[in-house]
């Protein structure tokens, strides 16, 4: 093995300078304000303060982790149910769905949601067909509403596939001896299959709740320039207020509470693991 | 749906153009300008539809182009160290660019065409020789609405504070820029526009905020284009040229610039110090002025021809815009100003724009 181990370094490098190293620099704008010399560096809380003594911020911050949240459950609803439906269809069946739930994904996320754009506007497909039967229009761009199909359209792949692989990995047998020892479906589906399936639960939370909480295009694509979330707070301090530092503490914070979230989610998870123990 | 086609094609052109010019015509580019590329930076939505597959052909070269929505957008792409070979920013921009000495010289002897330019749109206050610009666009901004909903004479008469008449809640668009939204504010409370004064900048998001809660205005970049030639909303912020397009592809909107002053505003080609190719960036420059060139790019996008030839040709009679309120930028009116790069307004709008938005 020990030869071995000078292969992983190139790798190594690799992650100082790719990750690393950009992880640093954001800590470093960070705490401090813009015109510093490296000579004459001084860090400072001035870039976090900003943040938080200002109700505006706190505002956003608020509604985009609402948002998050509501395209993490949303997504948790319709992925279940199909990754349970994919997981017991057979041969073909099983193969088609999956690629209906992969083809999307192929093609690149700005173009979908343009597609959006032009089902949901004013003019769009979908008023138009009501104004065919004379209904609406409804007002459905530049709401959250908007918003929230465009995520869950764009995030739920992630949810489905992870619930899918955890469902498939489950023992078959499991559900035979639960019948065989007088389950009927939905206790077996209850006592079985759902706790068996967590894992995948928990790990799809994780992949779709990131990108939710930090998206910037879905907000400004399908809520309009007035549909402000953190995303588009930290690309407006980058691209066009030119304030790194300002847009660095602000994605610190957002990076802060990611990660207490995802510890919060292993906790679930691993208590879940010593429950399901528990009752073998 | 009009951007998606029109990029599709875009990709297609480029491909057809790589294609059928890579033979001969290439190396003598090489030869002749040191390289057959050029990058360019432009607005979007913002060139004729052949005026860059006529450039290539004629010259036996490949434009890369670029697109962006803001000055500043530009700004932070720019000092992030991209290079490009012409870019299109507007006048407090390029005031700005001279100032930091980010970009070249003009040789104008490499560019004849300089001659053609319109009276209105040489020496002005941000390049008073025009040393390193060369105007591209010109124009104002004002509010397009739609005179069957909205009565025109209390356009008129209420002028940039109709924007904040209830009557008309959820049915405006707003500019998303910084700059243009508070042009609106700074000139309907009767300050000018290059304000330095913190307290009247503070007023001015007050009243930008008042808006924001009250009105439930829509703030949109290039959409509003499409949209409001659809009808879809009563009144807008646009830019002149903009406008001129929507009063030519719907008969139901009119154009007005508010007696309280608007936005001047010309955009122009300039050089950066880091371009790659800057011979090859002098003939596109001069090939943009060409009158084929400029009545390609006037007559496609809607905005105030450079070229004066073009200008007259499309306002006067039988031309494309004759009759059209919105193609031909007001002159000599006094509250009517150009933008100046001042770093305190520069930093107030900034940090309070995003805060204009995110307010509700």
């Amino acid at each position: 093995m020990k030869q071995f181990r000078t292969m992983a370094y190139p790798y190594i490098v690799w992650i100082c300078l790719l990750i690393v190293l950009p992880m640093l620099l954001i800590l470093v704008y960070a705490f401090t304000k813009a015109g510093n010399d490296v000579a004459t560096i001084k860090f400072s809380f001035e870039n976090f303060g900003k943040f938080f003594s200002d109700a505006i911020f706190l505002d956003v911050l608020r509604r985009s982790l609402l948002i998050a949240i509501a395209t993490t459950i949303i997504c948790v609803l319709l992925g279940y149910p199909a990754a349970y439906i994919i997981a017991n269809a057979e041969g073909r069946k099983k193969v088609m769905l999956i690629l209906l739930v992969t083809i999307p994904t192929w093609i690149n996320m700005l173009v979908r949601t343009y597609a959006w754009m032009g089902i949901l506007q004013d003019d769009g497909i979908i008023n138009t067909v009501l104004g065919l039967i004379g209904l609406g229009p409804i007002k459905m761009i530049h709401t959250s509403f908007a918003v929230i199909v465009g995520m869950v359209y764009n995030f739920i792949p992630f949810m489905i596939l992870q619930i899918y692989t955890s469902l498939t990995k489950m023992d078959k047998s499991l559900l035979e001896a639960a019948s065989d020892l007088g389950a009927n479906k939905v206790q077996a589906f209850l006592r079985v299959t759902l706790p068996l399936s967590i894992p995948g639960v928990i790990s799809g939370i994780t992949l779709v709740f990131l990108p939710a909480v930090s998206s910037f295009f879905i907000p400004k694509l399908l809520g309009g320039g007035q549909y402000v979330l953190i995303g588009n707070v930290i690309e407006n301090q980058f691209l066009t207020a030119g304030d790194w530092n300002f847009g660095s503490a602000i994605s610190l914070i957002m990076a802060v509470i990611i990660m207490i979230s995802m510890y919060i989610t292993k906790k679930i998870d691993k208590g879940e693991a010593m429950e399901g123990g528990d009752k073998k | 749906m009009k951007k998606i086609i029109l990029a599709a094609s875009l990709i297609a052109a480029a491909a057809l153009a790589g294609c059928g010019s890579s033979s001969s015509s290439t190396s003598d580019a090489v030869e002749k300008y040191g390289s057959d590329t050029l990058k360019f930076y432009n607005w979007g939505e913002y060139v004729g539809e052949d005026v860059i597959a006529n450039f290539e052909e004629e010259y036996g070269v490949k434009v890369i182009s670029e697109y962006f929505d803001s000055n500043e957008m530009m700004y932070t792409k720019l000092q992030a160290g991209d290079a490009y070979d012409v870019i299109v920013p507007s006048d407090y921009m390029i005031e700005r660019l001279i100032k930091e000495d980010m970009l070249q010289e003009l040789d104008l002897s490499l560019i004849p065409n300089m001659s053609e330019l319109a009276d209105g749109v040489k020496n002005l206050s941000f390049d008073p020789e025009n040393k390193y610009s060369v105007p591209y666009f010109w124009g104002s901004v004002g509010i397009v609405y739609n005179h069957n909903n909205v009565p025109q004479e209390e356009v008129e008469e209420k002028g940039y504070s109709i924007l904040k008449d209830t009557k008309y809640k959820g049915r405006i668009y707003m500019y998303d820029s910084e700059r243009d939204s508070f042009m609106v504010a700074l000139k309907s409370l009767g300050y000018s526009m290059n304000t330095d004064n913190e307290e009247e900048i503070n007023e001015a998001y007050n009243w930008l905020v008042e808006l924001n809660n009250t009105m439930e205005p829509v703030y949109v970049t290039d959409e509003v284009i499409d949209n409001m030639a659809n009808g879809l909303m009563d009144m807008a912020v646009v830019y002149s040229g903009d406008a001129a397009y929507i009063l030519s592809e719907n008969e139901d909107m009119s154009y007005w610039m508010p007696t309280e002053g608007t936005n001047l505003w010309v955009d122009s080609m300039v050089i950066p110090k880091n371009a790659e190719n800057p011979k090859l960036a002098h003939e596109f420059i001069n090939y943009i002025l060409s009158y084929d060139a400029s009545y390609d790019n006037s007559s496609t996008v809607g905005y105030a021809s450079t070229n004066k030839e073009v200008l007259a040709e499309m306002s006067g009679e039988g031309g494309e815009y004759e009759g059209n309120e919105a193609y031909l930028p007001r002159e000599g009116y006094e509250k009517d100003e150009v933008f100046n790069d001042n770093e305190v307004l520069r930093q107030k709008l900034s940090e309070l724009w995003i805060k204009v938005k995110a307010s509700k």
